[in-house]
């Protein structure tokens, strides 16, 4: 097989290939990532690249956007910029100046979003802890009463919270704020600053705990349901259509990046074990909490311990033509896969495995975008995607670069697919960095390939 | 056992804390929830001043007769900790005030 790998290797997949492991080399060398403040102030203080920042603001400012960036002028500004730093730049959740640091990255990447605006991608730095390390933190803070008892894990979150002062304050405060008694007079915008305090300043290991106890039956459930005291907080006399809801959200910067970090971190794949494209539970639990304090929050929608009904406060109705797209982007939140497996893992204490099984034959890149580009016209350049394979049958796919190289066959099985832990493999965004596991899984994905060519 | 417990009583004032069911509380709250209780326990006798002294020499007198005085110091909060909210059992939030202690001192 070596021999196969130095001889015959296809150049298109040797090049894939390399680039992958490049991506996930220097991606995990240059993390974190300059913020969006350092990288505004590099730029600035650079004569180039801040005039060529102020030509992209006017540019994206004007009302013919599209007519503008078509300019040669704009392009060149685009251009440079992309090579910066600040094109790069991503903000950490509740940093010091937080605000400002999203107001940088939505100042630049607010307008260039190819395609469908509700897949913006995070402007947060990737989340790399692992649920592990949650629990971890957790059995520390909490010593021996962390398996008290199993009946209510969501009497024992708040028992957690109520003998840790700093916790017991901040959820006081919005217990307090939110629950006037009379829900139709709650100060719905204080309720919110203060659920956001307190979701931004207690760590995960004393807030998932409140938010994701798992249960077995109605007065626990009924008790997750009420963490955030939805009557005030989730709530509100009218059901507004959710499209209106994002199009607000997206008016605000906190807002829009607690959004995009959802749609980022929590987006599902059919085909990745843990239902997450990211297949990184934390992230998606984390960018659940983040929007909580926001109109766009989601909650549990019943006390039915077993239904797991999640959903935002708004509906599809009174969409109009978008009634359709309305549906497709409410099925994000609504039957979120990776959210669910997401919740589920955190109940059980179970993480996503990583199990590098024994060579068989595996399925391949499947672009993240690839479910909704089914539905939606994407018209993303193809840098991001490589190829895309229909899972279920053994497609044949031609070098992009070269027509002269070989066919390569990438075969899929489908009790494969449907295996629960089917190793997940696929080229992702330039930006998201490829792990390294994946990209030594690419080497296997090659060698197997070519077992079944030659 | 008994040394034990008198050496225990004779503990100067401090704050002392507990873990107690919200429904234990004897507020009238239903709640299976958790909370810190924080109290006052020990004792005062590093904090009599001539005040106390002189207030029982002069009552030993019958000086002072049918009221209700105090010739001791007491361990008492001096300060009380934030307020303490919960869910009911009938999934209702409260917040009550002033129900655990902060700082203890003889007063």
């Amino acid at each position: 097989m070596k021999m196969l790998l130095t001889n015959h290797f296809p150049y298109s997949l040797l090049f894939l290939a390399q680039t992958s492991l490049t991506l996930s080399g220097s991606a995990s060398a240059s993390w974190p990532h300059t913020d969006c403040i350092q990288a505004n102030e590099q730029c600035i203080s650079d004569q180039i690249c801040s005039s060529r920042l102020r030509t992209l603001r006017q540019c994206l400012a004007g009302r013919d956007r599209d007519v503008l960036l078509s300019s040669q002028e704009c392009k060149t500004a685009l251009e440079v910029l992309q090579e910066s730093a600040l094109y790069m730049c991503r903000c950490r959740r509740g940093m010091k100046k937080e605000l400002q640091c999203l107001q940088v990255y939505w100042g630049i990447h607010a307008g260039l979003t190819d395609g469908d605006e509700f897949y913006e991608s995070s402007p947060y730095e990737p989340v790399t802890s692992r649920l592990s390390d949650v629990f971890r933190l957790a059995s520390i803070n909490s010593g021996t009463e962390a398996a008290n008892s199993k009946q209510n894990a969501c009497l024992d979150a708040a028992k957690f919270c109520n003998v840790n002062d700093v916790c017991k304050k901040s959820r006081s405060t919005f217990i307090s704020v939110c629950n006037t008694g009379d829900d139709a007079l709650c100060a719905r915008r204080k309720c919110h600053r203060s659920l956001r305090t307190f979701i931004e300043r207690m760590p995960s290991n004393l807030t998932f705990p409140l938010l994701f106890c798992p249960c077995a039956d109605k007065p626990c459930a009924e008790r997750r349901r009420q963490t955030i005291v939805p009557s005030c907080s989730f709530n509100r006399p009218e059901v507004p259509n959710c499209l209106e809801v994002w199009a607000t959200c997206r008016q605000d910067p906190m807002c829009r990046s607690r959004l995009a970090d959802f749609i980022t971190n929590c987006q599902s794949s059919s085909q990745s074990a843990s239902g997450c494209v990211r297949d990184n539970y934390v992230a998606c639990l984390g960018a659940y909490a983040g929007m909580i304090g926001y109109d766009v929050a989601l909650n549990f929608l019943d006390s039915d311990p077993q239904s797991l009904a999640i959903g935002p406060w708004c509906s599809c109705s009174g969409s109009g033509d978008q009634e359709s797209k309305c549906e497709l982007y409410l099925k994000e939140f609504t039957q979120n896969r990776c959210l669910r497996n997401a919740i589920y893992a955190y109940g059980n204490g179970t993480d996503i495995v990583h199990k590098q099984s024994v060579p068989r034959p595996l399925f391949t890149t499947i672009s993240p975008r690839t479910e909704k580009r089914h539905v939606l016209p994407d018209n993303q350049s193809d840098s991001n995607t490589l190829y895309e394979v229909n899972p279920d049958i053994c497609d044949t796919i031609q070098g992009k670069k070269n027509d002269s190289s070989p066919h390569i066959r990438i075969c899929v099985s489908e009790s494969q697919l449907n295996a629960d832990l089917t190793p997940d493999l696929r080229i992702d965004e330039k930006r998201s960095g490829i792990p390294r596991h994946r990209a030594s899984m690419l080497s296997t994905l090659v060698a197997l390939c070519l077992t079944t060519l030659f | 056992a008994r040394m034990k417990r008198a050496r225990a009583r004779k503990q100067p004032c401090t704050i002392k804390e507990l873990e107690v069911r919200v429904s234990e509380l004897g507020l009238g709250y239903v709640s299976d929830e958790t909370v810190l209780f924080r109290y006052c326990s020990g004792t005062c006798e590093a904090a009599v001043r001539n005040y106390d002294l002189s207030l029982q020499s002069i009552r030993g007198k019958k000086k002072i007769k049918r009221e209700k005085v105090r010739a001791k110091p007491c361990c008492r909060p001096l300060a009380y900790d934030d307020d303490i909210s919960f869910l009911d059992t009938k999934n209702h939030y409260h917040t009550i005030k002033e129900v655990s202690a902060k700082d203890c001192g003889c007063v």
